[in-house]
């Protein structure tokens, strides 16, 4: 061996370690920016501080510039309409229009910075850097991304239905966008509270069906039909665990409104997903597969169906369909956040930090476990899938269902503190979730330890005497 | 099933994101189902084995690296093994080891890239994958130090190797056969127990050992099947038979066999590798040999066992400079061979994860 | 409210026009869909809004799907449909069933509000009185309604089981 030196032997390894972590890059900060972030931090404090005064003090409190909760600006804006003696529509419209500009600024927030968020995650999740070189941290890949897909040339194809074809990237948002109507933000940041919420929800989440079967139907192409008639096949059994599991839900808390099931949650201080274990695992999972997400995205998977119902959409038209599902996915997790985690409430600490910031933390959570899911998972089969909706996620959601009506009654009819019934019903509901699950998995002929038999080393080496020497010895 | 709907043509590939390359298959489906299937290859022919008729020896290696590009250091071996025969060319010690080293190294890549496009194929969204490709990157570190070329290596030559590793080459070779099995281990725990992923591949594509020889399938497609079959056992080259390692061996055949197959084969390699490490002699690396090599007349078939199967040589030397009759006999034609077979009444999904479990290389099909 | 309730009966009635004038029968479905959202609309716009979703959920979400898979199994559904003679009877009945209602409608007394009286409602919400009612006065009906459901369910079962041959094991 010779004397000379070690050196990283290819320019990428040389790369490797010329590399510098982020930590060692801080500590090459100069003093005086030191000292200017360490002051910064420490104004940050003291105005913290300030705010808590004012806060503790209740002087706050409806206070149009009381910005924990932004439904205030409106209500005021509102009473100071009708004082004024405006026509009635006139705060009506505006209100509407704040609301709507607030649902579709955080949509197309999200759609912004959403696949770079996503392929950031993901690609950490799978040990590589990700988007970095297009602006700070590679943040505008997305407006690169959007505004290549937009300069590209339209194809259409010629035996396309013109008329449907053109449709379908549009109607798929309309859903998308409708869904965000009644999340409650805050107390009263909710634009739409109805009190059928939770069925306004499920319709909604019906109508996405339609967009993608056209989307397949009119492309006029084999792999298009079948990744719609798939996720439509889909999309229509999975409504059915979905709709049980939300059932569930409204049963415990006897309102269908979606701020009074998040005031349920924080008045027993109990999120649901601790009472409902199962129902919200049911509504996880089914959620996967209506927004098709790994493991459930057979509607467009890759390997299989080149991209399911959008093969045949090629720039802007692709884009939009892709940023539906990002779009999607964070309503999901607003879903989830609202019915099984609390909403906008994190037992007393939405008095401190504004309750939408809260959702999204969770809406931010609940994606997370998206990406993660994605970046781990293998996909299912579209059999599978179908039968792990009807003979396993049905059967079991309406047990669950039939157990919650009798728990309901049992804690309406409750005199002492709720703590006692909720924690009894927790630890019944986790307990025979587990024994539930475990015994109908069995009965359906679920058997890991043969599954997971493994090759074994050779005693011979051979042709087709020493395999069946194998398999006899 | 007995549906009525009316059967439909769906055209995959040859641009399909998993044919693994320029690879089409007609299909005939029933709704989700294969009714039959056309498979149709020569997307990539480049006419191989009529352009080395026109070359030396020498010349005919970088051949090898084109035929099955995931596995230049297979091919190469096979080849150089071959014109050594034919010409009768002596190899040092030293260079055999070498050789080893390479070729298990080359199958080490070569199994993470299988088994990550199957897993891809699957559906995980390219994380076992990538991840299995931080190894395969190692690897092609290694032959990069040595060779200077990552994938196209072109390092054997008859009468030995072309060139001797580097220094850096031996510590960063350690590195890689220290952290090999802790990084198998993490691949295991994340699919072999992994519900979904036995869900798509237990009892998926299943081959009997009789339809399996009846197929001549080779590598881990037959041992997957349940027939112990390794040429680095059954007739042992270079050094193999100075290494003590064991062949893994399926007991059902399906595609999860395969895959797990490939898997512990590769900690076989690692242990080969150590062993390896431990053995080899100091020497030169080559023999001198004649730039323009002319074999006696003659023939030989020379065989490989490659990461895909068996990787042989037809020669045929009419006492020139070039070959008179170069074949290769690929390992990935004849497994594909038993498609139709298998995706015939399995789901579109199914088949595609069968086709991933089969590892085909579209270079050495086509050659 | 004016407004809201010309757009909308706008839409229902211009996208139930378009559906008899569409050629093809998907054109045909997409306009049924935005009927169906636009009387959903004009149901919400009544404070009905149990009845306004579960128009959106039942019709514009299921029925159209039933629909899709109804034209998506019949052969040469999306040919063009040109003029039958079935058109002269269908205007008949059209007309008839247009003119009954156009008459019921005219002629019943309505309990009109106008100005203040207007968002004065008798009822908060309409889901728990419809629940009450579905339980209550309307249970047969209810029980009968869901019984048929099951019967539908399974008979749809039954239909699409694999039958095995006579003498021939799985």
């Amino acid at each position: 061996m010779s004397e000379q030196p070690m050196r990283p032997a290819t320019p990428m390894l040389r790369q490797i370690a010329e590399h510098r972590s982020l930590l060692q890059r801080f500590m090459g900060v100069s003093k005086e920016w030191k000292g200017f972030a360490l002051l910064l931090l420490g104004g940050l404090g003291l105005s913290n501080l300030a705010i808590a005064y004012v806060v503790i003090d209740g002087r706050l409190d409806g206070q149009w510039y009381d910005i924990r909760d932004l439904g205030n600006v409106t209500q005021h804006l509102r009473s100071w309409m009708q004082d004024e003696g405006f026509h009635p529509a006139v705060p009506y419209l505006t209100t509407a229009l704040l609301g709507a500009l607030g649902i579709l600024s955080v949509v197309g927030g999200w759609l912004l910075i959403g696949s770079w968020v996503e392929r950031r995650v993901l690609a950490k999740f799978q040990i590589r850097q990700g988007p970095n070189r297009t602006g700070p941290f590679g943040l505008f890949q997305p407006i690169a991304d959007a505004v290549k897909l937009m300069q590209k040339e339209v194809v259409i194809p010629r035996v396309a239905d013109k008329f449907l074809y053109y449709a379908p990237p549009v109607i798929i948002f309309i859903p998308a966008i409708l869904g965000w109507g009644p999340v409650p933000w805050a107390g009263k940041m909710s634009f739409l509270d109805l009190n059928v919420g939770v069925l306004y929800t499920i319709a909604i989440s019906s109508l996405g069906v339609l967009g993608v079967f056209l989307a397949g139907w009119s492309s006029n192409n084999h792999y298009s039909l079948l990744g719609a008639m798939r996720t439509v096949a889909m999309m229509v059994s999975y409504e059915i665990p979905i709709s049980l599991a939300l059932l569930a839900v409204v049963l415990l808390t006897g309102s269908m409104q979606l701020s009074t099931i998040v005031a349920w949650q924080a008045n027993y201080n109990a999120w649901l997903i601790f009472l409902l274990p199962f129902a919200a695992f049911t509504f996880l999972f089914a959620s996967t597969a209506e927004i098709n997400r790994t493991p459930n995205d057979i509607g467009e998977a890759e390997s299989e169906i080149v991209a399911g119902f959008y093969t045949e959409y090629s720039g802007m038209k692709a884009g939009l369909f892709m940023g539906v599902e990002l779009g999607n996915a964070i309503l999901v997790g607003a879903m989830m956040a609202t019915f099984f985690l609390g909403g906008y409430t994190m037992f007393g600490l939405e008095t401190w930090i504004p309750g939408y910031l809260i959702l999204a933390a969770k809406i931010g959570a609940v994606y997370f476990l998206f990406v993660w899911l994605r970046g781990t998972l293998p996909r299912f089969r579209l059999d599978q899938l179908m039968g792990y909706a009807w003979k396993f996620l049905i059967p079991l959601s309406v047990v669950q269902v039939l157990l919650v009506a009798v728990e309901a009654s049992i804690f309406a009819r409750w005199e002492t503190p709720a703590l006692f019934p909720l924690a009894a019903f927790a630890l019944l509901n986790l307990g025979l979730t587990v024994e539930m699950v475990r015994r109908w998995a069995h009965a359906l002929g679920y058997a890991p330890e043969v599954a997971q038999q493994q090759p074994v080393m050779a005693t011979a080496i051979g042709g087709l005497k020493a395999a069946q020497k194998m398999r006899g010895g | 099933m007995n549906s009525t709907a009316e059967p439909y043509v769906l055209n995959i590939g040859p641009q399909h994101p998993s044919t693994h390359g320029v690879f089409r298959v007609r299909v005939v489906m029933d709704g989700e189902v294969i009714r039959d299937l056309d498979m149709i290859v020569g997307y990539l022919h480049r006419s191989m084995e009529k352009l080395a008729e026109e070359r030396t020896y020498t010349q005919n290696i970088p051949f090898t690296d084109r035929a099955d590009y995931l596995a230049a250091m297979s091919g190469n071996l096979g080849l150089a093994l071959g014109i050594e025969r034919l010409a009768g060319i002596d190899v040092p010690e030293r260079a055999s080891y070498l050789r080893v080293i390479f070729a298990e190294l080359q199958r080490v890549a070569s199994h993470a890239m299988a088994n990550g496009t199957l897993v891809s194929d699957a559906g995980a969204w390219q994380t076992p994958l990538l991840y299995m490709f931080r190894e395969r990157e190692k690897i092609l570190d290694l032959f990069e130090m040595t060779c200077g070329a990552r994938l196209t290596t072109n390092y054997m030559r008859a009468g030995g190797v072309s060139f001797e590793p580097p220094a850096e080459f031996w510590p960063a070779l350690n590195e890689l056969v220290a952290e090999l099995p802790g990084r198998i281990d993490e691949y295991m725990e994340l699919l072999a127990d992994n519900e979904i992923f036995l869900a798509r591949t237990r009892g998926i594509g299943i081959i009997t050992p009789e339809d399996a020889i009846n197929g001549s399938l080779v590598g881990p497609a037959l041992r997957g099947s349940g027939v112990p079959w390794d040429l680095r056992k059954a007739e042992p080259y270079c050094v193999y038979d100075r290494f003590d390692f064991d062949v893994p061996v399926g007991t059902r055949g399906d595609v999860y066999d395969r895959f797990m197959c490939r898997m512990m084969e590769t900690r076989e390699s690692v242990r080969i590798l150590k062993q390896a490490i431990a053995q080899i002699p100091p020497g030169p690396h080559k023999n001198d040999v004649p730039l323009a090599l002319r074999p006696p007349v003659g023939e030989v078939y020379s065989r490989v066992e490659g990461p895909r199967g068996e990787n042989g040589f037809y020669l045929v030397s009419d006492g020139g400079p070039a070959p008179y009759r170069f074949h290769l006999r690929a390992p990935s034609l004849i497994n594909l061979s038993l498609l139709r077979e298998l995706a015939r009444g399995a789901s579109l999904p199914d088949a595609v994860v069968t086709l991933g479990s089969i590892d085909i290389v579209v270079g050495e099909i086509d050659r | 409210m004016i407004l809201a309730f010309f757009a909308l009966s706008g839409l229902t009635v211009a996208s139930a026009l378009l559906v008899f004038v569409a050629r093809n029968l998907l054109h045909a479905l997409a306009f049924l869909v935005l009927s169906f959202l636009g009387m959903a609309g004009l149901f919400l716009t009544l404070s009905a809004d149990f009845i306004g979703v579960a128009q959106v959920l039942i019709y514009a979400g299921s029925i159209s799907v039933l629909m899709v898979f109804a034209v998506m199994l019949t052969p040469l559904a999306s040919r063009n449909n040109g003029s039958t003679l079935y058109v002269i009877p269908a205007m008949l009945a059209a007309g008839g069933l247009a003119s009954l209602i156009g008459f019921v409608a005219i002629d019943t007394e309505w309990d009109e509000r106008k100005g203040e009286a207007l968002g004065v409602s008798d009822f908060t919400t309409t889901v728990a009185g419809i629940g009450d009612l579905l339980l209550g006065r309307y249970l047969l009906a209810f029980e009968v309604a869901s019984v048929l459901l099951l019967f539908a369910l399974l008979g749809a079962i039954v239909l699409v089981q694999e039958r095995r041959r006579a003498g021939e094991e799985a």
